[in-house]
């Protein structure tokens, strides 16, 4: 029987899904909802005579997987965000009546590795270090300015000064429910806020409180590993330069670049450990499809394991762009699906090398001089360069007026760049920013911004501590 | 206020000229449409009782992961235009299914005319919409009408890409005749999220929803 794929998700994650199964000669099913009628994830599919569903939302597993049974599928590819962390959605997927694939890790794995707090407890139990802080969710406000205290006395005997923690929602991600404290008294009322806020928003009022560790660099590890045990990584991405509410915005393969800017620590060190360290934890779940580790390099070079994502991330094309597979660029969705329907990898670590440096800005429009505002609105000309150097990953027609839904983040494009060395890469990058315009206007009939600019002022941060 | 009395007249003379609305229902998600349970002219109802506890009258069955579900109706009326090749099909969600034909009440009438006289603040896009806590439960102690906002009091939370932003009352100080959405509603850009008026204004509008009481049967 010919695999038939259910692409549940939108936008630009859409589109890489459905070119993987286009290239691996799967055919595959398009959902959409009714605000995303206009995007290319809707349309390219249609154009090409593929099956698209309208389903009342991104979030309905039931509709989902009515769809993925009415259209024949054999397998579920959830992309990034949505259910793609969901090991409820992930089980229930291959353990129903008529069982699906589901192109992701298995449900165990995302379980075990998607609560921040087992993550943390297994890297304790495997030596891998982790940011100083409360390995227990906290639900108790007595217990939460306790351990607050505790990290507050730790800093400040360590000299870090002032002294800051972190109140997380324990199930958050993606930048949400966090919140720093630099003083005890704050401890009670922003804990009961972002306990409100993660019950509303993820259903799990546990709250995580760490160090907050500001000097740093924010690091990944870009894994993947399948069901006989093989894992391999595709080296380093630095993902440092974030909005205010911690959303990436640039992001950089490989992790740190000593030819381009010096460290004050051994950089190719700290690569290598954390790399290690991934690959323990990995080994040590029997990791088994494409995942990223998140790591904190703080300026004495000390590594902190942040978090594990156990999906398909959105920067995970630039580190294809820098790999090679025996001498060719590898396409990582295309090796989660293939793991996913039980194939070995056919390559080893040592088939893996590495060149260049690719950087991937995320176009979004928002207002990056009032607190990074999302805005909403029409995008009336969107146009950007064409260079073999450079792949734009777009759900945004440049054909007809685009209306950004307001449901979702309002992510427009994703500019891959890739050059011999981070110079070149940084050179083409700017010139890739200097030719790309997207015009449009809000709600209120004011132009349409985008952060394009503020994209062009922190290109030059790009791998440095400052 | 925003309208005078002859327009007022006018509008409710529009009222009962044309005292219908037609609800378009939809399938709420996607699966197997089984069974219609009504035909066309059939009268069905609308959830009833105070809290609407009662459900509405069954309109079909539909069927997704093998969990069939009625789906009734949300307004009560006359059945109309019935999409019979839908039976037995599988259907996206938001399908339209059948019409009902719908007779306007006495409360929707007042609700419709509100919308007219009062000053209207708009959902700014579109999004889901909590009322402020504060201001709920003031409304909840003295009851919609009663309760008065003054210039950078809280009105609403808006739910808006994964934000949340407060709608803060700008203008003088007025009272919040009426609320037009439900807690985490999602309303489109433009459309009405409070019906306001000044204190010296209340009057009025009492008198005329009095006027429509009268005339307006229940």
């Amino acid at each position: 029987m010919k695999e038939r794929v259910l692409v549940a998700n939108r936008g630009e994650i859409a589109l890489r899904i459905m070119e993987a199964c286009e290239r691996l000669g799967l055919d595959y099913v398009a959902v959409y909802t009714p605000g995303d009628e206009q995007s290319l994830h809707v349309r390219l599919p249609r154009a090409k005579g593929k099956p698209c569903y309208r389903i009342s939302s991104y979030r309905d597993a039931n509709d989902i997987l009515a769809v993925a049974d009415e259209a024949k599928c054999t397998a579920i590819h959830p992309g990034y965000g949505f259910f793609s962390e969901d090991f409820r959605f992930a089980r229930r997927v291959v353990k129903r009546n008529n069982p699906l694939i589901f192109i992701g890790p298995r449900w165990e794995v995302i379980r075990d590795l998607g609560h921040k707090l087992n993550v943390k407890k297994l890297a304790y139990d495997l030596n891998i270090p982790v940011i100083p802080g409360t390995i227990n969710p906290v639900y108790n406000e007595l217990e939460a300015e306790a351990k607050a205290e505790e990290l507050f006395l730790w800093q400040e005997e360590r000299g870090l000064e002032p002294p800051r923690i972190l109140i997380k929602a324990a199930a958050g991600g993606g930048g949400m429910g966090i919140e720093e404290v630099d003083e005890l008294d704050m401890v009670r009322p922003v804990f009961r806020r972002i306990r409100a806020y993660a019950k509303r928003l993820f259903g799990d009022d546990g709250v995580v409180i760490e160090v907050c560790i500001r000097d740093y660099h924010h690091l990944e590890v870009q894994l993947l590993g399948n069901q006989f045990g093989e894992l391999v990584h595709f080296g380093t991405r630095n993902c440092t330069i974030q909005s205010i509410g911690r959303q990436k915005r640039i992001e950089i393969a490989p992790g740190f670049d000593p030819n381009y800017t010096t460290y004050p620590f051994e950089a190719e060190r700290v690569l290598k450990d954390i790399i290690s360290h991934s690959l323990k934890l990995a080994a040590h779940v029997g990791y088994d499809s494409v995942g990223t580790w998140e790591w904190l390099v703080t300026r004495d070079g000390r590594a902190y394991l942040m978090e594990v994502n156990t999906r398909i991330q959105v920067e995970n094309e630039i580190s294809a762009r820098i790999s090679r597979i025996k001498g060719r660029e590898p396409n990582l969705i295309e090796e989660q699906i293939r793991v996913a329907f039980g194939e070995r990898l056919g390559y080893r670590q040592e088939d893996i090398t590495f060149e260049g440096t690719s950087i991937e800005f995320r176009l979004i429009a928002e207002d990056t001089k009032k607190g990074f505002k999302p805005l909403s609105g029409v995008i009336k000309r969107f146009h950007f360069p064409n260079y073999e150097w450079l792949r734009v990953r777009t759900h945004v027609p440049q054909d007809e007026p685009y209306r950004i839904p307001t449901e979702f983040d309002p992510n427009l494009a994703l500019g891959i760049v890739w050059g011999r060395d981070t110079f070149e890469a940084e050179r083409r990058g700017f010139k890739f920013l200097e030719e790309t315009v997207i015009e449009g206007q809000t709600a209120k009939g004011e132009p349409l911004r985008t952060n394009i600019d503020y994209l062009k002022e922190k290109l030059p941060e790009i791998l440095k501590f400052l | 206020m925003a309208l005078d009395n002859q327009k007022i007249n006018q509008l409710l003379q529009s009222f009962r000229a044309n005292p219908y609305r037609i609800f378009v229902v939809v399938t709420p998600h996607t699966g197997y449409l089984r069974e219609f349970l009504v035909k066309e002219g059939d009268e069905v109802k609308g959830p009833a009782g105070k809290w609407l506890e009662k459900p509405g009258s069954p309109l079909f069955v539909l069927e997704r992961e093998r969990n069939p579900k009625t789906i009734r109706a949300k307004a009560s009326g006359q059945v109309a235009k019935i999409n019979w090749e839908l039976q037995g099909r599988f259907v996206e969600a938001f399908t339209p299914v059948l019409e009902i034909k719908h007779t306007l009440t006495q409360k929707e009438i007042i609700a419709e005319l509100l919308r007219k006289i009062l000053h209207i603040v708009t959902a700014p896009e579109k999004a889901r919409y909590f009322l402020s806590p504060e201001l709920a439960q003031k409304i909840e102690k003295a009851g919609e009408g009663r309760v008065v906002v003054k210039p950078g009091d809280e009105l609403a939370i808006m739910s808006f890409m994964k934000r949340e932003t407060p709608i803060v009352h700008e203008g003088p100080p007025m009272v919040v005749f009426r609320v037009f959405f439900a807690r985490g509603q999602m309303v489109d850009q433009g459309e009405p999220l409070f019906g306001l008026c000044l204190e010296e204004e209340r009057p009025y509008v009492e008198k005329l929803i009095a006027r429509v009481k009268e005339e307006w049967p229940t």
